[in-house]
């Protein structure tokens, strides 16, 4: 998945201070129960039958052309995402847990965007500072004061959650702009489904089919209620994006248009799409083009993806853009860390799921703790992604210190930090042998009229060994996630 | 109603599905005649190549490095492999539109067309690596047929198809039939390669018996009514589709194909071969092709990139 805004969280760490929690073996050669049927399958196939398994499977992604394209100077190849053979396994109980904590996140985030862009009252209470928000590249301010339906600002969100050393799940990250892999989800689900059926059926894994159902009435839901019959649509950066295969895959699926840019006119401050008898109404667009590229005339000039005027016509309250655009504002690295005091300003209750620890360099006590531990500490600018402008401690030279130091010093509002995390290990078939390696999670949580947490998930994957990094342009994988309905059942291989 | 793009890639699929067969037929063909080393196979050669627009003299004397070229030169904007990546790359960009089952057929045949196999089993035996081509794009064209909707976007797909096949045929005939040509064709030998080029042998065999003349095949190739490949045929499917087309728009556009098309299949229904003999094949071929392309313009003008003006609500 090369997400647009996807971010490296973690490094490798030289020595990690605690051994990470394993999702298959809790030491001493055990096993843990939900992971027993799967292992006893397993232990029963040999390395030749594992890799045919896994051919099975890559043949798979490449005859659905679930590929991302390499253009070379010579050659033009298909690549597939690599995905691994053996599916994550999360019980019951846990994803109980996950799904309540999501589910009060969302909410909460929703009510921190409503707020924001209307009275703004969490910033006069000063739980948020104002400037914090007000200054964030992500906040939109011509998002002030509009109607958005339901006060759902974020209608599809994809969590990053990772388990720490101790086996707890905590969020490392809201992406609630433009979130992408959930047809990896899909995908890997028919897929595992494939090769190991009987294990799957004896499992009792929930069925996350419904997701594209689920969106399609989620962004129902979201237009106007007097246009009985919604059009909704799918708006994508067009075949080049690295994510048009989800974009197509969610419009076939919802049995939505996909279109382009280029297939929208507005006219009168109504959305009409190009067809073949002339131009049609669009009511709902499920954009999948970031904030600034969606409209010429109010977000970036230069912008050939968006349609020219869109943002007037939602202004105007005749179409709805989905997600809402400056959504990003609630996902933004520093406000990150105020997430846990936003639950408990809006919902009165403590976050279900925690944090990872974060230090803010604005606050001077926390800023001179980060500069006096910089080789611990990972530490990002707010407003960058990808990796970019990162400093990871434990592997950082003293010259790359002195030079963030200085950086800090000069303009610490821009940075954030956070100790290193050291993420769980799933097993995964490397090379005919199975091997742990650390994986994260991320499910997807829909926000309409209502909010739905789909039981699955992606679990990125980091290939290589020792490396805590699982974003795909970085040699990460995926796998499936099974979450099961009940406790673990009888074994039947 | 769907997207106007999304008519436009799936009109290009046909259009390029239709190129790449077409090609793979003529090409193996070709090397199959050119095996022998008589003036009539290089005549079969100099056909194939100048119906594709390579009437190259060094092409002909090395008909087989000419055809690999034809087959996997991706910088060959007619090459086997350009088409059928033109036609993948058309049909990932409406992927939501066709099914997987039509899909699966497309993309596969384009992995094994671009595999690193690819060379090597076409210099093992070019013609099972061709047959297997025709057989899989039978099978892409089934798949359709079979598994998707017959409306709109089904009618826009069939449109490629027949529009590219009248072209193809039309430029094969005027190669063999039209005013350029050096030597009259009448070696029976490059005749029934002809027909094998059109994939018309054995249909044209069960009507004219094995008697083989330069006009019995002009009349066939021209004029049949039942055989699918005719140009014919083609115009009568294309009236069918663009009907259909039609039926869902509420204005009738100004540029209107179906007109156009309508006109070109009475003339073929109600043409006399001595009529067309007598006025000469050639300008009667040069009239039908300008007929198709003015159908491709019309249809543009009235579905694809029609001008917002007349569209926008009052």
């Amino acid at each position: 998945m090369a997400t647009a805004h996807s971010v490296d969280k973690a490094e490798p760490q030289a020595l990690p201070a605690l051994a990470p929690y394993d999702e298959m073996r809790p030491g001493d050669g055990a096993v843990r129960p939900h992971y027993a049927a799967l292992e006893a399958r397993i232990s029963t196939l040999s390395a030749a039958q594992l890799a045919e398994r896994q051919r099975t499977l890559e043949r798979f992604f490449l005859l659905q052309g679930i590929t991302f394209t390499v253009y070379g100077g010579e050659t033009t190849t298909e690549r597939i995402i690599p995905t691994d053979l053996l599916p994550r396994i999360i019980p019951a109980d846990e994803w109980a847990k996950i799904e309540s904590g999501l589910a009060q996140r969302l909410k909460a985030l929703n009510m921190f965007l409503a707020d924001i862009y209307g009275e703004q009252q969490i910033l006069m209470d000063g739980v948020v500072p104002r400037d914090l928000v007000l200054s964030a590249p992500s906040y939109r301010r011509e998002m002030q004061n509009l109607f958005v339906p339901h006060a759902a600002y974020a209608n599809v969100c994809g969590s990053d959650l990772i388990r720490q050393p101790d086996g707890a799940f905590a969020v490392l990250e809201d992406n609630l702009r433009v979130p992408s892999g959930v047809s990896y989800m899909l995908a890997n689900r028919e897929a595992s489904k494939r090769v190991f059926p009987g294990t799957f059926r004896g499992a009792g894994v929930r069925s996350i089919d419904r997701y594209p159902d689920l969106l399609l009435s989620t962004l129902k839901s979201m237009a106007v209620e007097w246009r009985p019959n919604p059009q909704v649509v799918v708006l994508t950066p067009g075949v080049y994006n690295s994510a048009y295969y989800e974009h197509a895959y969610l419009a076939r699926l919802m049995g939505a248009p996909l279109v382009e840019g280029r297939d929208l006119v507005v006219h009168d401050n109504m959305v009409y799409m190009r067809t073949t008898t002339g131009l049609r109404r669009v009511d709902v667009i499920y954009r999948r083009v970031d904030d600034d590229f969606i409209d010429p005339l109010t977000f970036r000039r230069d912008s050939g993806l968006g349609a020219a005027g869109l943002f007037n016509a939602y202004r105007a309250g005749n179409v709805v853009i989905c997600n809402a655009p400056g959504t990003g504002v609630a996902d933004d690295k520093a406000v990150y860390a105020y997430v846990p005091h936003i639950i408990r300003y809006y919902l009165g209750e403590d976050a279900i799921l925690p944090n990872i620890e974060t230090f803010l360099c604005r606050e001077p006590a926390q800023l001179s703790h980060v500069l006096g531990n910089l080789d611990k500490f990972v530490v990002k600018a707010v407003g960058a992604s990808g990796g970019y402008g990162m400093l990871v401690g434990p592997h950082s030279t003293k010259a790359q210190q002195a030079e963030f130091a200085d950086a800090l010093k000069a303009d610490p509002e821009n940075y954030i930090a956070q100790p290193t995390i050291q993420l769980s290990t799933a097993p995964c078939l490397v090379d005919a042998t199975i091997e742990p390696r650390h994986v994260d999670l991320r499910p997807f949580i829909l926000c309409g009229d209502k909010i739905t947490v789909t039981p699955g998930a992606l679990t990125r994957v980091a290939l290589k060994r020792g490396s805590l990094v699982v974003n795909s342009s970085q040699g990460g994988g995926s796998k499936d996630t099974w979450v099961l309905d009940g406790d673990a059942r009888a074994i039947r291989p | 109603m769907m997207l106007a793009r999304v008519a436009d890639s799936l009109y290009w699929i046909g259009r390029y599905v239709e190129r790449a067969e077409h090609m793979c037929r003529l090409t193996d063909v070709m090397l199959n005649a050119t095996l022998d080393r008589t003036e009539a196979a290089n005549q079969v050669g100099r056909i194939a190549l100048a119906a594709v627009g390579h009437p190259d003299p060094a092409k002909v004397a090395d008909p087989y490095e000419a055809a690999l070229a034809l087959t996997l030169d991706r910088d060959n904007d007619g090459s086997i492999t350009s088409s059928l990546a033109s036609a993948r790359e058309n049909a990932r960009q409406v992927r939501d539109q066709i099914t997987t089952e039509t899909w699966e057929r497309l993309n596969l045949l384009y992995l094994r067309m671009t595999g690193a196999g690819a060379a090597r089993a076409f210099s093992d035996g070019s013609s099972s690596f061709l047959g297997e081509a025709i057989a899989d794009l039978h099978l892409f064209k089934g798949a359709a047929d079979a598994t998707m909707s017959h409306g709109e976007g089904w009618s826009f797909l069939m449109l490629g198809v027949h529009l590219e096949r009248a072209q193809l045929i039309g430029r094969l005939l005027e190669t063999c039939f039209g005013e350029g040509r050096t030597t009259a064709l009448s070696d029976h030998f490059a005749l029934t390669s002809l027909l094998r080029m059109s994939c018309a042998l054995e249909p044209y065999l069960r009507v004219f018996t094995a008697d083989i003349q330069p006009k019995f095949i002009l009349e066939f190739l021209l004029l049949d009514e039942e055989f699918p490949r005719s140009i014919r045929f083609c115009t009568q499917r294309i009236e069918e589709h663009l009907s259909a087309v039609n039926r869902h728009t509420e204005v009738t556009p100004p540029a209107n194909p179906e007109r156009l098309a309508g006109r070109l299949k009475a003339r073929l229904q109600y043409a006399d071969m001595a009529e067309i003999q007598a006025g000469g094949a050639s300008a009667f071929l040069a009239n039908v092709l300008d007929e198709c392309a003015a159908i491709h313009q019309a249809l543009y003008e009235a579905y694809v990139a029609y001008p917002l003006e007349l569209r926008l609500p009052a």
